[in-house]
């Protein structure tokens, strides 16, 4: 197990890019959740909250972010939560009998919102990042939130198709979180060393610029936006510009 | 060491061991409360619980006070703890029943495991009704959830061996699918075919072991730990890594001698594995059938 160096001077490029180290990750968590923090002070409220957890005794780094989707009862038929029969067809997840949509729509409070907690953690195996991502109801008891809401609110459109493409269920699914042992949805993170190597291989990345990079990647695809101007310094510009090249 | 059985020999001895069980329905669920029969079988150490599900749903059915339930709402604790069907019986038999673990002390028939271990079943409860979401993932009704775990652990390990996971992503549909089904079936010779196009022939990159540290039950949640980390297949050019040199580097308080247990042994398939064991001899012989060797380490003494 690699040991945590606490005087390793981090911002240096990784010498193993596409992998990340328990200690690179650890420090680039750090980092951006400092800068998330700083820029947070002198910003209005993103719905995003973010914190770093490290566990003493397995040495597990964490980052956690938080976010809220609000009203979700009161836009009516477009943004309710409908299942489209498309969708069940596809999905075949869970017993159709319990989704039918007009019990469903009925039931959702007006002032129903949803909670999303996505929790980052590295890969003993991939050895990058992992996003874990759970959904709860706030103000609102709802049925059991499942793999359908995830697509419906969180997978923009220009996503969808190709999550649901890859693997048995697509490339989000379900695992027991790395700490607490809990149910928790994840995306597939087999692809995503090759996928950081074909953004930024060849360039000097570091920790923190790791992160950028790959909340881009993943984040996107299941609704995590980190807010733009946070990257407004030299290192996050040259970093948003790349994403925007994909 | 010249002694030794194949590696072929002792695969097929773990694909033969088996757990008798005890699975008794839920009393809140029983029209007969706690007077319902048991079903009893001898159940491979590989597979996996939900497995079971459709022959325990009909066996009970007519003990059910919910007739509505379905096999897939189907779920297992052992003194009322959920039991997470994504691993293999065998490696929740070795986590929770603290039975003994067989050792290479102990009489030859040992050796599975399973043969000497005693009369005692392990007894198990199944349910049907409530769920509890907040401890497993809800399985569904074509069985895609649990497909879908099992490949993706295949793909862990594949690319712990490899280096890369292409070789699973590059499985033909048959045989991917044929790969679930012969865990599912338990068919050695069938899963062999496809296991060995998915095998190096040269030595691992990693090897795809994890080890499994139980906490008392009063820890409070989790209460397991899970230690993994990238274990190379040798340690030098000449010196193969051990399970003992493994277990001494990850777990150094608990394993301080390479090469004797002291105050904690590693059990696998019900048996004590030796610490002079080469680590991925002990993956391509014994893994489980999604390429991983589950190793759970007990507490001696």
């Amino acid at each position: 197990m690699a040991s945590l160096t606490p005087s390793r001077p981090s911002q240096e490029p990784l010498m193993g890019f596409p992998f990340l180290k328990p200690d690179e990750f650890d420090y680039g968590c750090r980092v951006l959740c400092d800068r998330f923090h700083a820029w947070q002070i002198s910003s209005s409220d993103t719905g995003l909250s973010i914190r770093f957890v490290h566990q003493q005794v397995t040495s597990d780094s964490m980052l956690k972010i938080s976010r809220h989707i609000e009203n979700i009862g009161v836009h009516g038929e477009e943004n309710a939560l409908v299942y489209e029969p498309e969708n069940l067809q596809e999905l075949q997840l869970e017993d159709d009998s319990e989704h039918d949509p007009e019990t469903l729509i009925r039931a959702i409070e007006p002032n129903a919102s949803l909670q999303v907690d996505y929790d980052i953690a590295l890969s003993p195996t991939y050895q990058v990042p992992v996003l874990y991502f759970t959904l709860r109801w706030i103000n609102h008891k709802g049925p059991v939130l499942g793999i359908d809401v995830v697509y419906q609110y969180l997978v923009p459109d220009e996503y969808r198709k190709q999550l649901k493409s890859v693997g048995i269920i697509g490339g989000i699914s379900f695992d027991y979180h790395p700490i607490t042992g809990a149910p928790t949805f994840f995306v597939h993170p087999c692809n995503t060393a090759d996928a950081m190597r074909h953004i930024a291989g060849g360039q000097d990345v570091t920790p923190e610029t790791y992160l950028v990079i790959w909340l881009g990647l993943v984040g996107h695809c299941v609704g995590l936006h980190m807010p733009s101007e946070l990257f407004a310094t030299e290192a996050g510009a040259r970093t948003t510009e790349r994403l925007g090249q994909q | 060491m010249s002694q030794a059985p194949s590696l072929i020999s002792i695969q097929k001895t773990v694909w033969d061991g088996k757990l008798p069980l005890e699975i008794v329905l839920a009393p809140s669920e029983s029209r007969s409360y706690d007077q319902t029969d048991p079903y009893l079988i001898a159940c491979s150490r590989l597979a996996y619980l939900p497995s079971l599900l459709p022959r325990l749903r009909a066996f009970f059915s007519p003990s059910l006070i919910d007739p509505n339930s379905h096999s897939h709402d189907g779920w297992f604790s052992f003194e009322g703890v959920p039991l997470k069907w994504h691993y293999p019986i065998g490696l929740l038999y070795d986590l929770y029943a603290e039975a003994d673990p067989a050792s290479s002390k102990g009489s030859k028939s040992d050796e599975a495991g399973e043969t000497a271990s005693g009369p005692h079943s392990w007894r198990l409860t199944v349910h049907f009704n409530d769920w509890p979401h907040e401890e497993l993932v809800q399985l569904d009704a074509e069985g895609v959830v649990i497909n879908d775990a099992f490949i993706n652990s295949v793909k862990e390990a594949d690319f712990l061996r490899n280096g890369t996971a292409k070789g699973i992503m590059t499985l033909s549909k048959e045989d991917s699918s044929g790969l679930w089904e012969a865990v599912q079936d338990v068919d050695l010779p069938s899963f062999q075919r496809i296991s060995n196009i998915l095998l190096p022939t040269q030595p691992f990159r990693s090897v795809p072991i994890r080890f499994f540290l139980p906490l008392p039950p009063d820890s409070g949640a989790p209460s397991l730990k899970l230690v993994q980390s990238p274990l190379s297949p040798s340690i030098s050019t000449s010196q193969p890594q051990t399970i003992g040199t493994a277990l001494h580097t990850l777990l150094p308080h608990l394993f301080p001698s390479r090469r004797t247990p002291v105050l904690a042994k590693p059990v696998l398939h019900g048996a004590v594995v030796p610490m002079s064991a080469p680590i991925e001899e002990v993956v391509r012989s014994s893994a489980y059938g999604d390429g991983w060797a589950y190793i759970v380490i007990r507490m001696m003494g």
